[in-house]
């Protein structure tokens, strides 16, 4: 059934690119076809290349358009100065446009702030000033002519034709590529939960740069065959922020985020905008058009056209399918093999030792306002140990595990892991070093399948790794034989947000052993999730335990803790209260009355 | 001297950013959206103003609360037909919704009062009063006396009365202010409504001291977000020093290098985000990680 549909539409993408190919050699006469295709194509292309940014990676920019005016200027200048035509410039021109996205991109996406949308209108209304300015450069408010080639007279636009639809494919080729590879699931890991991404190994920040320059490389290359095209261009022209309207129109009438989408809106605003100009809609109609079209997309059809049609047609297919029967509970008894080496990183050189710790945490101190969340805590976790971290809600656990796996930076104090000083690293270098955390509300990447969540992480920051195919090679084998291990390969192709909460806390687990983890630190495992779970689970901690993970659990559920942990810490007010083994903690008394409060009579209670 | 009458130039723009800029720190800060249509607001309250001055020769300074109110009622309508359904699809729809918005209203004015500069004309537009040897310009002192007024009682407003509380508090911490009774739906339309009659107020104020025109919005917007970039994003003490010292900056380039003073007016963001990227008095957020 899947394969099938899936040569269908690669038969529907090749009759696509035939027909477009075929359209100048069949029709000669067709100059105003082509014409008005060009400008199909110029729009696919742009709405495709934003997709990148902003569809995938979920980063919003409204002044995209500048880089189409950084290509079309660097054709320009550089053609003007050596006298040949402005195309022969494109890869330059992409290079630019690429290069000044890097240089933007460092500077305003190092935080996960919504400053970077701004600053996106910004910059264009910047750029525009710039090049009307440097009259010396750029010719100033008066633009530059080109001098049209010899064979215009008789190809017409022809050979422009076939110059942007080779840009298109191109295009469509790039996004093709990054949405199969690992990249592209990095980058809707962050559009989905940026700070989960950064924990489990996806450098946030390189990822967003890398996305900004994707994204701007197909404008810079046809900015500079555009600039030929036109045969004129000045700053009002090249920067205009309607071309930005445009093409966030276009992609999101397609559908952000799709592959398909984006080239299909850039067909439909283009036939759209040359029938408002048949119909003599003026400037002013048409800015108020596109404007409705917007807020009618965003408020009706936000996921655009193509994948809502999708979805209708999906439905009513699915109709006539029956559900499947999964017995969780047999499931859940099943003993699935699970090779360790695909959990765990090659044995380090000294040889496990419970006396050797694996994590420091030394004089930590953390505070919001005037609530101390961590104040002073410093323990030492033994490498092969399962430590518990217990004590009353709003003692600090959560912030710790935040602090430890770098999602806050501590105000002082040192941690140290594996023997180096981790205190200042980023989260997804921390991911790398071998540290991984669940979160108390499970945190998965929800417009992707369970397999999706589980390929997302990045064990090794490598470039082949990022580029590699997200669904081929061992990963994926890995990923499968972890999912069989938790009793969820029935699960594996599921959307997991229809997963059930218990189940999710699970496949968060999953998750994290694809980092093949020395430390796995787990906030609230057993909260909200049923007993069989509860059981699969602890049976998970306790055989990865035994080949040498090391384990940090908070949790509330006293008798999972004292049954499962060789050591426990008891946190209240930001302070470690008590240390010891979970005899000594059992029967400590401030331990009982924090919990319990002071006049509970424990004679009875069977803890 | 020259320096002395660059600073108080830069501080008469900054009054007027000040109020201009606040109402997007408000609906960022309350509501998380980044309201692109403000400029949009602005520039419609503006054009509102000549349209009445032109047919009755009204002092427009007079008509602040009218348009103030009027603005803040289609805030509340705008929220409540659109921003309500977007609302939980994230700031990244909620800011094309308000793109979409920004459009429209650009369209529209264009239609109704045309493709050319309107301004108004008062008593005291040509007139500047005189300190020793600085020269302050009539409509500029006024515009920023009356946003300095406006501002205080937006402040007194947002501290003194109930419905302001319940503002602070949803900028805190919106489901804890759900917790105690603050209707988050009812909350966001009234903080939605009060940005927008900021811009109201600030349409009437840049119609005495500038030049209107519809696709002045786009320079609006990008001015204004800068600012609040600047001071920290919902922050409204941030967008109020962000505007002096962008002011300053201004002023400072229309004195020295005309051409230039966007520039220098962006410049100023890009390095503040190079050195400090959440904003002067922003701070980050505690809800990134549960």
């Amino acid at each position: 059934m899947k394969s099938l549909r899936f040569t269908k539409a690669k038969k529907i993408a090749v009759l696509f690119w035939a027909i477009l190919i075929l359209i100048p050699v069949l029709l000669p006469d067709s100059q105003y076809e082509q014409s008005l295709l060009i400008v199909c194509f110029l729009f696919a292309i742009m709405a495709s290349g934003w997709n990148i940014l902003s569809g995938l990676a979920g980063y919003v920019s409204l002044g995209h358009s500048v880089f189409l005016g950084v290509g079309m200027y660097t054709g320009a200048i550089l053609g003007r100065e050596t006298g040949v035509f402005t195309f022969y410039f494109a890869p330059i021109g992409m290079l630019t446009a690429m290069a000044f996205a890097f240089l933007l991109g460092s500077i305003t996406l190092r935080t996960r702030s919504h400053a970077f949308v701004i600053i996106t209108i910004a910059i264009l209304l910047s750029v525009q000033l710039i090049v009307s300015n440097w009259v010396e450069l750029t010719g100033g408010s008066n633009g530059i002519i080109f001098r049209s080639p010899s064979w215009a007279r008789t190809a017409g636009n022809t050979p422009y034709y076939y110059m942007f639809l080779v840009v298109l494919v191109l295009t469509v080729a790039l996004v093709r590529f990054i949405m199969n590879a690992r990249l592209g699931a990095g980058f809707i890991s962050i559009r989905d939960d940026e700070s989960k991404a950064a924990s489990i190994g996806i450098n946030t920040t390189q990822y967003k740069v890398i996305a900004y320059c994707l994204s701007a490389a197909p404008y810079g290359l046809v900015g500079a065959i555009y600039s030929q095209y036109l045969g004129f261009i000045n700053p009002t022209g090249s920067f205009s922020i309607l071309i930005s309207v445009y093409l966030v129109l276009a992609a999101l009438v397609g559908g952000k985020g799709t592959l398909w989408g984006p080239v299909f809106g850039g067909f439909f605003i283009a036939f759209a905008n040359e029938a408002s100009t048949v119909f003599s809609g003026g400037i002013s109609a048409r800015v108020l058009i596109m404007g409705v079209v917007l807020v009618f997309t965003v408020m009706f059809v936000p996921q655009g056209l193509l994948v809502s049609v999708a979805t209708m047609l999906r439905k009513r297919l699915a109709k006539d399918k029956t559900v499947e029967f999964i017995n969780q509970a047999a499931i859940a008894e099943r003993d699935a093999p699970l090779n360790l080496n695909n959990v765990k990183r090659a044995p380090s050189k000294a040889k496990a030792d419970s006396s050797e710790s694996i994590l420091q945490v030394k004089g930590l101190y953390k505070s919001f306002g005037g609530v101390k969340a961590v104040n002073g805590v410093t323990m030492d976790i033994k490498r092969g140990s399962i430590t518990g971290l217990i004590g009353p809600n709003g003692s600090g656990k959560t912030t710790l595990f935040n602090c430890i796996t770098g999602t806050y930076g501590a105000d002082s104090g040192i941690v140290i892991f594996n023997g180096t000083d981790i205190t200042k690293m980023q989260p997804w270098t921390r991911a790398h070093m071998g540290m991984g955390r669940t979160f108390q509300i499970t945190k998965l990447f929800k417009s992707m399948s369970v397999l999706d969540n589980l390929v997302a992480p990045l064990e090794k920051p490598s470039a082949r790794n990022m580029l590699a195919n997200k669904m081929q090679g061992e990963e994926v084998e890995r990923a499968r034989e972890i999912l069989d291990f938790m009793g969820l390969s029935s699960f594996e192709k599921s959307n997991v947000s229809a997963l059930s909460f218990g189940q999710q806390k699970l496949v968060e687990f999953a998750q994290i052993l694809m980092l093949r983890p020395d430390i796995v630190m787990l906030d609230e495992p057993a909260s909200g999730i049923n007993p069989t779970l509860i059981e699969r689970l602890s049976k998970a901690i306790k055989k990865l335990n035994d080949a040498g993970t090391t384990f940090l659990i908070v949790e509330h559920n006293i008798p999972l803790v004292l049954g499962l942990c060789d050591y426990i810490h008891v946190l209240s007010a930001g302070e470690i209260m008590v240390s010891g083994t979970p005899e000594e903690v059992r029967n400590n008394e401030a331990v009982i009355e924090a919990y319990l409060g002071p006049d509970t009579l424990l004679e009875g209670l069977d803890v | 001297m020259e320096i002395i009458q660059v600073l108080s130039y830069g501080i008469l723009l900054g009054g007027l950013y000040s109020l201009l800029s606040s109402g997007l720190a408000l609906i960022f800060g309350v509501l998380d959206i980044v309201n692109v249509a403000q400029g949009a607001f602005l520039v419609s309250g503006a054009f509102l103003t000549w349209q009445i001055w032109d047919l009755t020769g009204i002092e427009p300074i007079l008509l602040i609360p009218v348009v103030a109110l009027l603005w803040f009622g289609l805030g509340i309508i705008i929220y409540r037909t659109l921003f309500v359904r977007v609302a939980p699809q994230g700031p990244s729809m909620t800011v094309l919704l308000s793109f979409g918005l920004a459009l429209i209203i650009e369209g529209a004015l264009n239609l109704i009062f045309g493709n050319k500069f309107k301004s108004v004309q008062t008593s005291y537009s040509l007139q500047s009063y005189k300190l020793g040897e600085i020269n302050f310009p009539a409509p500029q002192v006024i515009a920023s006396l009356a946003a300095a007024v406006v501002l205080v009682l937006l402040y007194l407003y947002l501290m003194l009365s109930w419905a302001g509380r319940a503002l602070r508090a949803t900028a805190q911490n919106r489901d804890g202010a759900a917790l105690i009774g603050i209707s988050h739906r009812k909350i966001s339309s009234f903080a939605y409504g009060l940005g927008m009659a900021t811009a109201g107020a600030g349409g009437v104020l840049i119609s005495v001291s500038y030049p209107i025109y519809p696709a002045t919005h786009y320079e609006w917007i990008s001015k204004l977000l800068g600012i609040i970039v600047l001071g920290g994003m919902g922050s409204i003490p941030g967008a109020i020093i962000g505007s002096m010292l962008l002011g300053i900056v201004e002023a400072a380039g229309n004195t020295y290098a005309p051409q230039w003073t966007i520039l220098f007016f962006y410049g100023v963001i890009i390095l503040s985000l190079l050195f400090k990227p959440e904003g002067l008095l922003g701070a980050r957020s505690r809800k990134d990680s549960v």
